[in-house]
């Protein structure tokens, strides 16, 4: 339900024909896989034998009980409260995502023994530069939705011109155009600053058509009548449209957030020892580059899900007026 | 003159030059023995010539070359690390003097840069998964070989190599690959290659130190045949600096002369690659 009511329905997964349907789906799913050679039959071992030699009934039996406990587990679930379900969803999902990276068989000792070094030089270098890149593309992107919604010529066409060309462009290709392109001309820049330019810029773009369309979500009505009450352009915008066009641009806005931060590893090609350089190099020599590899990607979600939180906190004061 | 100035004399020379960045002669060459420090553009994922050793530095052997060639100078080096297409991209702007990188001097590469000095040569090799058939590079015909882009293997495999080096040895292509694919650097292609002989490669062509490193490290790979070719590595700088090739070309000469690069090829190698065999 997308809001709470108070109408009585049985639980989806508790009703007969969807518990059939769910343990027929996964007990075939899982009949298509051999799965002899897992740890799984290892503990089957008692009911079908020696695992590589039991066959059909093997496979079939093997299948049986993964359907059996997936089945119970969805049915379980769906007893408990809300709260509970999410947490439960979550940890399991998390737990399979374990055994997945368990099957890279990763050296911990050389996790642990790099793990300061990536985070004191390559968490910091990708915040600061996200961070930095952030604020900026924020102020762009203000200043880009107010000239694209001007009636101005030159400034719809400039900003109509900066929004079509950055978000038209790779940004990796930005990156390139921007660390070689700007020297061309006089500008020696270095490689961090080339890099925060090109994420503002690029990011600007698509954060001033977000900006833009908040706005004009506001109905038409609300700036007439803040004009007829005397206010001005920036009073209207300040305290009329802006307050009831960000609860329509947060969201959005925070999805940007999440993927600069991740697009942040892109300025790596130009030198800049952020996470995701340091990932590709500090294993190289010794061929464990996917310990590095995974331990940047854990990094980059737990950055990710601060971000998250920090989104959800804001959503949540902005909808204060929509709660019961 | 203050930045400004110079940035407005810069930009008006550029702007009659149509782009071409001047440099006019000893211009590096002054601003290195100015700052005392000469700044080095280096790869940071190409082990064992240069890679993040475990105390997360720079090490390896074109890092203890450009490191040695700073004594020669008596300058301090600091290291820059690009990506190689940056590199190779030239237009550096100032922003590294020098790169020590093992880039071997081709007739293209020679219209952007100068080589002062080539300080070894490295075999390169053609590598193939263990459980492969090939016993010789003609049974890789028709195959599917992978090389890190725009480098000279990449050039081999596709039969677009020039060595115009002085005391670059003749080759001939004995390689007939049906496709080539490019990989950012050799690493991710001997990953392709490990998962399993013909899955995504047939085999990898990149130089013999590399596959034996990988080969160290548990990769299911072998190398097979000769090496096809003996790669010249050079110094780069920009062109238009006679004076500082001149004092690179000095320093590599002496290294050579009192056996210090030959000491650091076995360090980092186990043979001295620095003469041709």
């Amino acid at each position: 339900m997308l809001y709470p009511d108070t109408v009585e329905a049985e639980i989806l997964v508790h009703k007969p024909w969807f518990v059939a349907t769910m343990f027929g789906v996964v007990l075939l799913l899982f009949m298509a896989f051999n799965m002899s050679g897992t740890s799984f039959a290892e503990l089957m071992r008692p009911v079908i034998g020696e695992p590589s030699v039991s066959g059909f009934y093997g496979r079939f039996a093997i299948a049986f009980a993964i359907a059996v406990i997936f089945t119970l587990n969805v049915v379980l679930i769906g007893f408990a409260p809300l709260k509970f379900q999410i947490g439960i969803v979550w940890l399991e999902l998390l737990l399979l995502f374990i055994a997945f990276f368990e099957t890279f068989h990763l050296s911990l000792p050389f996790i642990r023994e790099k793990l300061p070094f990536l985070i004191s030089q390559g968490v910091v270098t990708t915040l600061y530069v996200s961070a930095i890149s952030i604020v900026i593309a924020s102020v762009i992107a203000v200043a880009g939705a107010v000239a694209k919604l001007s009636s101005n010529g030159f400034a719809y066409a400039i900003a109509s011109f900066y929004t079509s060309f950055f978000r038209g462009l790779p940004l990796l290709m930005q990156v390139y155009l921007i660390y070689l392109g700007l020297p061309q001309l006089g500008f020696v820049i270095n490689a961090v600053p080339a890099g925060i330019l090109a994420l503002s810029l690029c990011y600007g773009a698509y954060m001033t058509e977000i900006f833009r369309s908040g706005i004009q979500s506001i109905d038409r009505g609300q700036w007439e009548a803040s004009r007829s009450m005397g206010f001005g352009f920036t009073l209207t915008m300040r305290r009329i449209i802006l307050p009831q066009a960000l609860p329509v641009i947060i969201p959005p806005t925070g999805n940007q957030f999440i993927s600069m931060l991740k697009d942040s590893s892109l300025v790596s090609v130009i030198g800049v020892w952020e996470l995701m350089f340091l990932a590709r190099t500090l294993g190289q020599k010794t061929f464990q580059h996917m310990e590095m590899l995974i331990s940047a990607a854990m990094i980059y979600w737990m950055l990710s899900i601060c971000l998250e939180l920090i989104q959800a906190r804001i959503e949540r004061h902005y909808h204060r007026s929509k709660a019961r | 003159m203050t930045i400004w100035n110079r940035r407005l004399v810069t930009m008006a020379a550029a702007a009659l030059a149509l782009g071409a960045y001047p440099a006019h002669a000893g211009a590096v060459l002054d601003r290195v023995m100015a700052a005392g420090t000469l700044n080095v553009a280096t790869d940071a994922n190409w082990a064992p010539q240069s890679f993040v050793n475990a105390s997360n530095e720079l090490d390896g052997f074109d890092v203890d070359v450009a490191k040695a060639i700073g004594k020669h100078l008596g300058v301090k080096v600091e290291f820059i690390t690009p990506g190689w297409d940056i590199i190779t991209a030239g237009h550096w702007a100032g922003r590294w003097d020098m790169h020590a990188g093992s880039m071997t001097p081709t007739k293209k590469r020679a219209e952007i840069f100068d080589f002062p000095a080539v300080y070894y040569y490295t075999p390169a090799a053609v590598a193939v998964h263990k459980d492969s058939k090939a016993k010789t590079l003609a049974d890789l015909d028709g195959k599917v070989v992978g090389a890190t882009s725009t480098s000279t293997f990449e050039a081999y495999a596709k039969k677009d190599l020039t060595l115009d080096a002085a005391g670059a040895p003749p080759f001939e292509y004995k390689l007939n690959p049906k496709e080539v694919h490019s990989y950012e650097n050799s690493t991710t292609a001997f990953d392709d290659l490990r998962l399993g002989d013909g899955v995504r490669l047939d085999a990898v062509v990149s130089s013999l130190p590399s596959i034996l490193d990988a080969e160290k490290a548990g990769y299911p790979i072998k190398q097979v045949g000769d090496p096809v070719f003996y790669e010249p590595l050079a110094i780069a700088i920009e062109r238009g600096d006679p004076e500082l090739s001149a004092k690179i070309a000095d320093a590599v000469k002496a290294m050579k002369a009192d056996g210090t690069l030959s000491k650091l090829s076995e360090k980092w190698y186990g043979q001295d690659y620095s003469k041709t065999n």
